[in-house]
């Protein structure tokens, strides 16, 4: 492969990492605390979306080799993810009396709870979404680039997912008090904001987000139910990456993971090819920047990142 | 003072919860005395849960020194674990891709040796970072150790595991044939169902010396640990970093000894459990084993080394006890419905009782301090008024 097809494929797994982290990033600063539940739901609305595929099916034409059922599938797996969160938010996080800690090690239960209910459900087997895989673009295929329709698909309703969210933020009411919140819970509330309820909608934007991004993570690899706690990390290093609580620092941060993470066989070629270093050395390099460890490069990053600038790179105090 | 000088008082002074886990606990204990003794539960079998029982209970004590002493949220148990086991099998094991076939206890001394190194290798990044930072770093960086095992094939045979281990007394004078020369037996007690204790079962046995060896060593260590003025110094970390800053503490220096401390014990616990299981493969770095560590510690409650005994004990429940249930009942593979337990767990426990069900009361006091023994006046509204209250710490 090419760099262009490494990059490619970097923009296809950022747009997931993006939409994952999005969700985190927001409820770290305004429900403040870590949510190690995140990843599950993004299985969540994976799987809410494999099951709703199979009852509605196909749906007469297509979209970008997609089906109109899955968008309807797509739809269902981030409403389900939305209404999940603020039931556990309601019944589980609300009520409880203890610091962000305390909320920290719940989400864990949490996490554990979403998984076991959908490993009972659908076995711990990989599965796919029953869609005719595609093959890659053959306009593309002289550059070394191999995507496939699908992944056109997700990067395309990650965009259009990421520019809403920016919409919402920057020009609807919510989008300010969120912003608000974001920025100073407690003068948010003197200034006569509904903290609870912005946090409510909070919480179903970014697991409707966690939603999405899970959906289409199913459809780039396969589903299972580890396939969100195994990400969770991942998005975490993006999330540092960019600065908790703020939402563009996320993105961004996703976007550099994700890339970061897909171009680790480039990066490996790029230190064998350097002729500068004795070769004992390269193979070393080269041995530990293979594709078995493209997520633990991603967790040595974040943290470095926090160790060198704990705020990440967008962030400004949070504390 | 003590629960054998004076019984009914030491009844007494148990406050409700303590009741609660003191009935149940023996109420538990007759049930599986009833099924040794019908034959229902073999002696070896029996056995070998106690010993995972201590090892968990070995796990949470170092967790305890972490979290517990002076509030560290150390996410990478299953790592020290981890390397506890593999450094101990690597060293001692047949089937060893590295050295092998060395004693036990270089085994035990390797292990606890990269365990140190480890523990600087995390600590010295992460000490410094917010509570719920270091929580995502150690994960992270926890995982990246299971990655190396996984992947670094020369070293640790991959996802192929590590077997051959002998058992922790091999080459001992009398322990390592002790097993051996020990003839069957065979008893009675219930007519018609026998029980019989053979090699097996002595062998059992000696890894049950074993564990309660360590963990009783560990044990008395973390105890006197905790009630020495260095304990005290954790304690004020624990509940205000800036004020035991302030008052002259050097506290990442502080935390990073607390940090070491438990992660030693973690090693111990992997070294153990190398010898008991006799096979370590990269699924024992799973951040499960993590989490089961964390539910023992918040279950008994942090800071409480007897709530870690109870929390090592209900974890076994709930690993072994899902097995059992499975050959019983229930058509359900036995990995999501222990998965489901363990959240169902966490959860519960940081909604109705966050501080755990056996928090410390008077663990973190000098016994001759209270009830008159040997401490001028002793004020009647001690301990023993607070305690009823069951505030955290």
């Amino acid at each position: 492969m090419t760099v262009l097809g490494y990059l490619a494929n970097g923009l296809v797994f950022s747009s997931i990492i993006v939409l994952g982290s999005i969700g985190l990033s927001l409820v770290y600063s305004i429900a403040d605390f870590a949510n190690f539940a995140h990843g599950d739901t993004m299985t969540i609305g994976a799987y809410t979306s494999l099951v709703t595929f199979g009852a509605v099916g196909g749906l007469g034409g297509a979209v970008l080799g997609l089906p109109y059922g899955f968008f309807v599938a797509l739809l269902a797996g981030i409403a389900v993810a939305a209404v999940v969160a603020v039931g556990t938010e309601k019944l589980i996080y609300e009520p409880l009396d203890v610091d962000s800690i305390g909320l920290l090690i719940t989400s864990i239960g949490i996490a554990f709870i979403y998984r076991a209910v959908i490993q009972i459900r659908f076995g711990s087997d990989f599965t796919r979404f029953d869609i005719q895989p595609l093959r890659p673009i053959e306009a593309l295929v002289p550059y070394g680039i191999r995507v496939t329709l699908h992944d056109v698909a997700i990067v395309a309703s990650a965009v259009v997912l990421v520019v809403g969210l920016h919409v919402l933020l920057q020009y609807t009411d919510l989008g300010r008090k969120m912003r608000a919140m974001a920025d100073n819970p407690d003068l948010a509330r003197v200034s006569g904001i509904r903290t609870r309820r912005v946090k409510l909608w909070t919480w179903v934007i970014g697991a409707g987000l966690a939603g999405a991004g899970g959906v289409f993570l199913g459809l780039f690899n396969q589903l299972s139910p580890r396939m969100g706690f195994n990400l969770l990390l991942v998005i975490f290093a993006a999330v540092i990456l960019g600065g908790i609580g703020s939402v563009y620092g996320a993105m961004a941060g996703g976007f550099l993971i994700g890339m970061i993470n897909q171009l680790t066989p480039f990066f490996s070629n790029v230190v064998e090819a350097i002729p500068i270093w004795p070769g004992w050395l390269a193979g070393v390099v080269r041995s530990l920047i293979s594709i078995e460890y493209a997520n633990a490069i991603a967790f040595v990053i974040m943290v470095l990142v926090l160790l060198i600038r704990p705020n990440g790179i967008a962030g400004e105090d949070a504390t | 003072m003590s629960a054998l000088d004076a019984p009914r008082a030491a009844l007494a002074e148990l406050t409700r919860p303590e009741g609660w886990v003191l009935g149940v606990s023996v109420a538990f204990l007759l049930f599986l005395l009833a099924a040794l003794l019908t034959g229902a539960l073999g002696p070896t079998y029996f056995l070998f849960l106690v010993g995972l029982a201590g090892m968990y209970a070995l796990l949470s004590f170092g967790l305890n020194a972490q979290w517990g002493f002076t509030g560290l949220i150390n996410f990478s148990v299953a790592a020290f674990f981890g390397i506890g086991a593999y450094g101990s099998a690597l060293m001692t094991a047949s089937g060893s891709p590295i050295a092998g076939g060395l004693d036990p206890l270089v085994g035990l001394v390797v292990a606890l040796v990269v365990a140190f190194a480890l523990a600087l290798l995390i600590g010295i990044p992460t000490l410094r970072l917010r509570a719920d930072y270091l929580a995502i770093a150690s994960l992270g960086l926890a995982e990246v150790v299971r990655l190396i095992v996984l992947n670094e094939r020369w070293l640790t045979n991959g996802s192929a595991g590590v077997r051959g281990i002998p058992g922790f007394f091999e080459g001992w004078p009398v322990l390592s044939t002790f097993p051996e020369a020990m003839p069957g037996l065979r008893l009675e007690v219930v007519p018609g169902s026998p029980i019989l204790l053979e090699t097996a079962f002595w062998q059992a046995s000696l890894n049950v010396l074993l564990v309660l060896g360590f963990a009783g060593a560990t044990f008395f260590v973390l105890r006197r640990a905790h009630r020495s003025p260095w304990g005290r110094v954790l304690r004020t970390i624990r509940s205000d970093e800036d004020l035991a800053r302030a008052l002259g503490k050097n506290t990442y220096s502080f935390k990073m000894q607390s940090f070491v401390l438990g992660s030693l014990i973690m090693a111990l616990a992997g070294v153990f459990y190398t010898h008991l299981n006799l096979y370590v493969g990269p699924g024992d770095l799973d951040p499960i084993t993590t989490f089961y560590a964390w539910v023992a510690v918040i279950l008994g409650g942090s800071g409480s080394n007897r709530g870690a005994l109870f929390g090592g004990i209900v974890i076994v429940t709930i690993r072994e006890g899902t097995r059992f249930l499975n050959d019983v009942a229930l058509p359900i593979d036995p990995a999501p419905l222990r998965l489901l337990l363990i959240g169902v767990v966490i959860v519960a426990v940081m909604r109705y009782r966050p501080q755990g069900i056996l928090p410390p009361q008077r663990d973190l006091i000098w016994p001759s301090a209270v009830d008159g023994g040997g401490a001028p006046e002793t004020p009647d509204s001690g301990v023993r008024e607070r305690k009823g209250g069951g505030g955290d710490e």
